[in-house]
């Protein structure tokens, strides 16, 4: 008998009298000590499922028809009050992002001390504060966290991402469930954070004994922690079966299409861009930023965010910078944009020196961005029309030439004419990074910085929108500098790589020099740690001691 | 032990920015007060002789009162006493203005930190239960009631509950601060609650509390609604959060997500305006200090402000400036205690 059965699921949203219908017929089964992955781009239907595992889906959705035994009980036929009692303790949620998921006024304590409170009160158990306070400290060394006691008196904003996922499981982990459903863990965690969070619910789904159940959309994140695979897409489950099969012998397009979607980052597939050989459009001389905070009480502290940093970006190519948060990337492309004006060095683009310019003086013609997260950058309450008439204003154009330029942009895009009149809510998350990126291209720049434009979208929309730089790139001759963590992605899309490390860079060349032989050991900890799809590209992937990771890597354990 | 000095040291640095930025403030204040004081038509020698005296006369006051001196000469005076807290004599009544002000400030205060009490223990809470049962019938009534606390003129109310109390309540006092036939405990604060309390005197605290109910009502009403709205969409703002998600997801029962976790992080944002109020109603207290025949520094002002009696404006004026510093002082420690954030980040 499997721990979880889910069969022939129907679940249904009703927003405003319109009834939506997100699950249709999900049937899904998860065995004693299996680990099992749900893959679903966003909207899938992959968190509703869960959820209603859970029993913690909102008030407008309901379930139409269909059941969920666990351990042979169908959960839906069941009170609430009984249901409530299975959370935490036989099924527990990892949840997905570490930033948000405390209470920023409560101590980390209070929060685990808070669920194992109820637990024991739903189980009947009680259990003194000094008693809870021991097991808390044992579950968190059980997911390596050094200073058990540090962490339970530190407030959320005191542990960085990677110790607050730790302790996301550890609160997963505090009543000894049978099964974790683990929600996108680590994706909002840098690539080598991911990797030592995932690495440590694999040991702990061994050691334990546990079930897995893996929500992600990311397929090297499936490959790393589970062994049997269901494909979900708009509310179906499209295709499943043992991992191997699914990744090796896919049945359905759309498995073929997603496996395809995923840029590799060894092998005969990867793509190795052209040089342009021309002279650089952007270069920068021993450029430093250092940010000073102000005390009255003690000394100024001072942070280097970006040391030294000498660069070329030879026209018409794409110039990566890959590197993790807090290396000084971001400050680096704002220093480019002339957003930040550079404390010491000197940047030059297209023979202008910017440093001659006060601080965001610079000419807009030059130098574009489109920025990470298009739900956030684009205004809510501008229509697409709008939002581009400000760089096409600020250019000059009048009325008429703005709505033909606009015209332009769309289909520049490949975008429908139609869509100037849309608001961002009205867009995919695809759609509107066009419109960002036609609100770069407006006025013509002959830069435009990409920060992280494709990380907060599906895979296979990622590869549109990088086929479409792609073209735009050829057509229009622009050059780009594109500013990423995800190091397969730069493995195909760039012409040259840097990697930065606490605001110096540390390597670069071309990324199949990088690739094939990266000197530095910190580039092969980044390339090691990406979660790639095949065991060739895991073979391929640098090796790199653990001496090594300690040197470089910010641990999450401490 | 170090980290823990680390973190106090970075919030002790945030409230000297502070303390520094309400200095500023109170600076710039004393300025405009002067120039004020300096441009409104009137001369105060000539107030302070009365229509009768001859202009010699008026010109032999001006002199007595430095009014012939160099404006710098003049502000420095002003500033100069102020600090010692002198503000001259009342143009009216001859009298030091302090005097007047320390002899009815308690009266104000004890009334508007009685409001400000009411405004948080009714309009959180109330907030919250609107928040919790929102869109539903308790939440419409909720903000029903609020709209028309917040529409509703404060005297009006005052009136209203004057009227209520004279027909239904027959005991109930009118007027006053406390029955006439009481003697005073006088303390050190000038409070009759707190007074009271010191000395033991139930029988003051009582009247006091029956005369405070009415005007302190009047006065909160306002607020009592401003706040339940702030801190109800403060609520619903928190709970989409993920934290909530995570604490219901382990079983942690609604109600103490609610009431506990939300709660405190909600509180920040009521927190915030109640030191505005503070200001506001230091300054807006006269109309029901006028209704109930208060006889505070609000009223006080007031009349100053209509005999134009300069000196005692001045005074007035910066006496309120200064409660508003302090009132915002104290919920700036207050936020910082609640929330660590505050406290964690250090310098700018």
């Amino acid at each position: 008998m499997a721990l979880l059965d889910i069969r022939d699921l129907n679940v249904s949203f009703t927003s405003y009298g319109q009834r939506t219908h997100v699950l249709r017929d999900v049937s899904l089964k998860v065995g004693e000590g299996q680990r099992v992955a749900l893959i679903g781009e966003t909207g899938s239907g992959k968190s509703v499922t869960s959820k209603t595992v859970l029993n913690t889906l909102p008030g407008n959705a309901s379930v139409e028809s269909g059941q969920v035994f666990w351990r042979g009980t169908d959960l839906l036929t069941r009170p609430d009050r009984e249901r409530e009692k299975l959370k935490g303790i036989e099924m527990s949620v990892v949840m997905q992002d570490p930033l948000s998921s405390f209470n920023p006024v409560f101590t980390i304590g209070h929060h685990l001390d808070s669920v194992l409170y109820w637990a024991d009160r739903r189980a009947g158990r009680r259990r003194g504060r000094a008693e809870r306070t021991a097991h808390i400290r044992q579950v968190l060394r059980k997911v390596q966290l050094a200073d058990p006691d540090r962490v339970i008196a530190a407030w959320p904003a005191q542990l960085s991402g990677g110790m607050r996922q730790r302790v996301l499981i550890a609160l997963a982990l505090m009543n000894r469930p049978a099964m974790l459903i683990a929600d996108e863990p680590g994706t909002a965690l840098d690539v080598t954070t991911q990797d030592e969070i995932l690495r440590l619910i694999n040991d702990l789904v061994t050691e334990e004994g546990l079930s897995l159940l893996m929500i992600t959309h990311n397929l090297g994140v499936v490959r790393m922690t589970a062994d049997y695979v269901y494909v979900m897409r708009k509310g179906v489950i499209v295709e499943h079966g043992p991992l191997k099969q699914i990744f090796e012998a896919p049945q359905t397009d759309y498995c073929r299409e997603l496996i395809g979607a995923i840029p590799p980052l060894y092998g005969a597939a990867v793509k190795d861009q052209p040089l342009s050989g021309e002279p650089p459009l952007v270069k920068l001389e021993n450029v430093s930023k250092r940010f000073t905070r102000r005390h009255l009480l003690r000394r100024d502290e001072t942070v280097d965010a970006v040391r030294n940093v000498s660069l070329e970006v030879p026209r018409g190519e794409i110039f990566g910078i890959a590197g993790e948060s807090g290396s000084g990337k971001t400050t680096l492309a704002r220093m480019v944009m002339g957003m930040l004006g550079a404390t010491e060095g000197e940047i030059v683009i297209d023979g202008v020196r910017l440093t001659d310019h006060a601080e965001g003086r610079i000419d807009r013609r030059m130098a574009q961005i489109v920025y990470q997260n298009p739900g956030t950058s684009l205004n809510p309450k501008r229509t697409v029309a709008q939002t581009l008439d400000v760089p096409l204003h600020f250019a000059g154009l009048d009325k008429a030439a703005r709505a033909r330029r606009t015209d332009e942009l769309l289909e520049r895009v490949d975008l429908p004419r139609h869509f100037a009149s849309r608001y961002p809510h009205e867009l995919s998350g695809g759609q509107k990074q066009r419109i960002a990126i036609a609100r770069a291209l407006a006025a013509d720049p002959k830069l435009i910085v990409l920060d992280e434009p494709t990380s907060a979208l599906d895979v296979s929309v990622q590869k549109r929108v990088i086929t479409l730089l792609e073209e735009l790139r050829s057509d229009l001759g622009l050059t780009y500098l594109f500013i990423s963590h995800d190091l397969s992605l730069m493995r195909n899309f760039c012409s040259h790589i840097a990697v930065m490390l606490r605001g110096e860079v540390v390597e670069q060349g071309t990324p199949a020099e990088v690739f094939a032989d990266p000197r530095h050991p910190y580039t092969r900890a980044l390339i090691a740690a990406v979660p790639v799809i095949t065991d060739a590209e895991d073979a391929a992937k640098p090796v790199v001691t653990e001496a090594e990771k300690k040197r470089f890597l910010v641990s999450s354990a401490a | 032990m170090g980290k823990v000095f680390f973190v106090a040291s970075g919030f002790i640095e945030f409230l000297l920015r502070r303390i520094l930025g309400f200095a500023v403030i109170l600076l710039v204040l004393s300025l405009m007060i002067f120039a004020l004081a300096r441009v409104v038509p009137g001369d105060p020698a000539r107030m302070a002789m009365g229509p009768s005296a001859s202009a010699e006369q008026v010109e032999a006051m001006r002199e007595q009162m430095g009014l012939n001196d160099p404006l710098p000469t003049q502000y420095f005076r002003f500033l100069s006493g102020a600090v010692r807290g002198d503000f001259g004599v009342s143009l009216i009544s001859g009298r030091p203005v302090t005097e007047q002000i320390l002899r009815l400030l308690p009266a104000t205060l004890e009334l508007v930190l009685v409001t400000l009490l009411l405004m948080m223990v009714l309009g959180v809470p109330l907030g919250v239960l609107a928040a919790r049962y929102r869109n539903g019938w308790v939440d419409t009534l909720l903000r029903l009631i609020s709209m028309v606390g917040v529409t509703m003129p404060a005297f009006l109310v005052a009136i209203l509950l004057q009227l209520f109390a004279a027909f239904y309540l027959s005991d109930w006092p009118l007027l006053g601060r406390i029955d006439r036939g009481i003697e005073l405990p006088g303390g050190p604060t000038g409070l009759l609650l707190i007074d009271g309390l010191l000395a033991g005197r139930l029988d003051v605290v009582r009247s006091a509390l029956q005369h405070l109910a009415f005007p302190a009502f009047a006065l909160a009403l306002s607020g009592i609604g401003q706040i339940m709205r702030l801190t109800r969409s403060a609520m619903i703002e928190n709970l989409r959060r993920d934290h909530v998600q995570t604490l219901r997801s382990f079983g942690v029962p609604d109600r103490v997500v609610t009431f506990r976790y939300l709660l405190k992080l909600s509180s920040i944002a009521p927190l915030t305006i109640m030191g505005l109020e503070f200001a506001s109603l230091i300054g807006n207290a006269f109309v029901v200090e006028m209704v109930f025949a208060w006889g505070g520094f609000a009223s006080h002002g007031l009349e100053s402000i209509m005999q134009n009696d300069l000196n005692a404006v001045m005074a007035v004026v910066m006496v309120s400036g200064i409660f508003f510093v302090l009132a915002n002082l104290a919920i700036d420690i207050l936020i910082g205690v609640i929330d660590p954030r505050l406290r964690l980040k250090e310098g700018r």
